[in-house]
């Protein structure tokens, strides 16, 4: 343990007020939106393991979830370390205990309940696997692991341990997601028969720089040699690199295909990829990865194909799209991405009572052109547009974390545990392969079997 | 590495002072002193990191009157003999123990968008302050606050003063908190996504030693940071 001289203000800060906390989850919405939320049991001791950049995403996401009392910090980096140290500090106005080295961290700190893991990819599983075995509560971020045996192992030391294993695919909480799956695809099956699936993420070239860091602050070789980081660029830029992650396929593409298996009820039965670096060059993961899967669902047939491209933002930025024979579903945590859209024609049923019970909102329709168009009687007509009825006033990680805290509390059942994770994520790990193989992979049980 | 973008322009006064706007600062217009020269800055390159996040008030509020990116680097018009005069000077600040990176990166020259290149202070309102060692006529402060990720910046008041407590003789020369939630008055200036490309306003001739910027979070989070800030004028 180290002590860290973080900020000490010389003056009293800001009240926290519950305002924050009590905020109204759904603007507009009906009850069924609104997530569980609030204080309703003791103080819950956590540690924060990596506090980089995803690291400070999860603790702004934590700032406003009651009885959390954030006990010790680790982080390899030194830089990292202090604002570790800082942004606890400055949230409940005592200095944790902080840590370059997790297992010093695990044998010196007592009475820990949980731990937030936020590391490079290829430490999320010999990490999880130690604060299990620790008796720690585990919220690790996804990618579950570079390896799918790493996950494996995850899913191994969670069912050991008996200990909570909540994974980072942050949509399996949010309000706008559960309303979409439990009341408008299944409660109410507005889609009618999902046939076809599709997904993207696609991120601006200047989005995609490699990340720059100051050489003043930079790691000592050793440390980073002793972390499994060859230099500083690495250690910044690990998602580049095929040791440490699974690349943009894993990075961006696994929340959405998370979404695909989640909502569909399924895994795909086989996986035809392809990718290259058409751009970034010196990379070793693809800079853009187009797949297809295929699926048997209970209802039928799926199709479905999901992009991610590190070259472009244009085609609407990330969101996920389920096609049917009655609607359309364009759903993403962008709220202004998402969409529902109602197929024509007589055979279709009418969705006034969705809106009658406020479950949908009708889109305000597009201002019609000036002159009369020709009409195509080849092309169908547009379909009618509606939205979700209301939103989220929340960080997009809060109710997910807010899922596992209340987990830990007994409170609540896990939305992502471990195991349901690896199921939705195993078949990802194979992106890659088909696509540097240019070959599709039809899955085998044991392929996709913990 | 570093991008120089030059600044060119033929247009005439009357031209500039159409270019600007009624404030004479710019994120993304045009400003300045009409018939001045045109204020050249190195610009960082582009870099952004990470999942966007929606540019919205707290709570999701929409910004009022939002200025968004500029396509370009703005013009900005400066009296002939206006040079850097902060590079290098002292910065303190009401948080004086930084969160994250300490104050002289404010004044280091340095605008790149990576880790290392920025301080982060608490929450709140807090202020910067930079001490030019002498009082001279103020004509553009430059401000970059956070450029790798698309976010907006509402709360921020910019005052010269030549008092280093600015209890007397404070002009304020910018101030986009257009809701008073730093309650320090009400400003007229709009709130506006931040970029490479930074937020230039008009000093107006201020004479002053003291530069002074106030922010209180922005879009994003509630914490407050600075990449760099320039202090141009004319040395007395």
């Amino acid at each position: 343990m180290e002590t860290i001289q973080s900020n000490i203000p010389r003056r009293d800060f800001l009240q926290r007020t519950a305002a924050g906390v009590g905020a109204g989850l759904v603007l507009g919405a009906p009850g069924i939106l609104r997530a569980a939320q609030g204080d309703r049991g003791g103080r819950i001791n956590v540690a924060l393991l990596g506090h980089g950049k995803q690291g400070q995403v999860l603790f702004e996401s934590m700032k406003n979830i009651p009885g959390l009392n954030f006990q010790a910090v680790c982080d390899i980096w030194k830089y990292n370390r202090g604002a570790a140290v800082g942004h606890v500090y400055a949230l409940q106005k005592q200095r944790p205990n902080a840590y370059e080295d997790v297992e010093e961290m695990l044998a010196t700190e007592k009475g820990l309940d949980a731990v937030v893991i936020a590391t490079p990819d290829f430490w999320h599983s010999p990490h999880t696997v130690k604060c299990l075995e620790a008796g720690l509560n585990v919220y690790c971020e996804k990618m579950m692991a570079n390896t799918i045996d790493g996950a494996r192992a995850m899913v191994h030391a969670a069912e050991k341990s008996g200990k909570l294993c909540q994974i980072g695919h942050q949509r399996r909480s949010n309000p706008r997601y559960r309303f979409t799956l439990e009341q408008l695809i299944n409660g109410n099956k507005i889609c009618g028969q999902i046939v076809n699936v599709n997904g993207q993420w696609n991120r601006s070239l200047s989005g995609s720089q490699d990340i720059a860091v100051n050489p003043k602050i930079a790691m000592q070789a050793d440390i980073l040699n002793k972390y499994g980081f060859k230099d500083m660029h690495q250690f910044m830029n690990w998602r580049f690199y095929r040791d440490l992650s699974g690349g943009a396929i894993s990075d961006l593409g696994a929340h959405q295909i998370d979404i695909f298996n989640w909502f569909l009820g399924a895994v795909p039965t086989s996986v035809f990829a392809t990718g290259g670096n058409s751009y970034f060059k010196e990379r070793e993961h693809f800079d853009n990865v187009m797949a297809l899967f295929d699926y048997d669902t209970p209802q039928g047939q799926v199709r479905a194909f999901y992009q991610v491209l590190t070259t472009t933002s244009a085609g609407g930025g990330y969101y996920e799209s389920f096609m049917g024979t009655q609607g359309t579903i364009d759903i993403s945590e962008i709220p202004t991405s998402s969409n529902i859209f109602r197929e024509t024609g007589d055979q279709v049923p009418s969705w006034n009572y969705l809106l009658e019970r406020g479950l949908l909102k009708p889109k305000p329709a597009a201002p019609k052109p000036k002159t009369a168009g020709v009409i195509d009687s080849r092309a169908s007509p547009p379909p009618e547009g509606f939205m979700l009825p209301g939103e989220m006033n929340k960080p997009a990680h809060q109710p997910h974390l807010e899922n596992f805290f209340a987990a830990v509390r007994g409170e609540a059942k896990l939305n992502c545990d471990a195991r349901h994770a690896f199921l939705s994520e195993a078949p990802i790990y194979y992106v890659n392969p088909s696509a540097l193989s240019k070959q599709p992979i039809v899955f085998t049980p044991e392929q996709l079997s913990v | 590495m570093k991008h120089t973008t030059t600044i060119t322009t033929l247009l005439a006064a009357s031209t500039a002072l159409f270019l600007c706007n009624c404030k004479g600062t710019s994120s993304g217009g045009g400003g300045g002193t009409a018939g001045g020269d045109p204020l050249t800055l190195d610009y960082p390159p582009e870099l952004i990191e990470g999942t966007p996040k929606p540019i919205t008030a707290a709570g999701g509020a929409a910004l009022p009157s939002l200025v968004q990116v500029p396509e370009k680097a703005p013009e900005f018009l400066v009296p002939k003999g206006t040079t850097l005069l902060s590079k290098g000077k002292p910065v303190t600040s009401s948080d004086d123990n930084p969160i994250i990176g300490t104050l002289d990166l404010i004044t280091d020259g340095d605008k790149d968008a990576g880790e290392g290149y920025f301080v982060e202070l608490l929450d709140g309102t807090q202020w910067v302050q930079i001490d030019l060692e002498k009082s001279d006529a103020i004509h553009a402060i430059c401000v970059w606050h956070y450029h790798s990720q698309r976010r907006a910046y509402h709360d921020v008041i910019i005052q010269i003063s030549d008092d280093p407590e600015f209890k007397t003789g404070v002009t304020t020369v910018y101030n986009n908190d257009y809701d008073d939630s730093s309650q320090m008055g009400k400003g007229s200036d709009n709130p506006y996504v931040e970029s490479r490309f930074g937020l230039i306003a008009d000093g107006k001739g201020t004479k002053g030693r003291y530069v002074r910027l106030y922010s209180m979070g922005n879009s994003s989070n509630e914490m407050n940071h600075y990449i760099e800030v320039e202090v141009y004028g004319i040395a007395q």
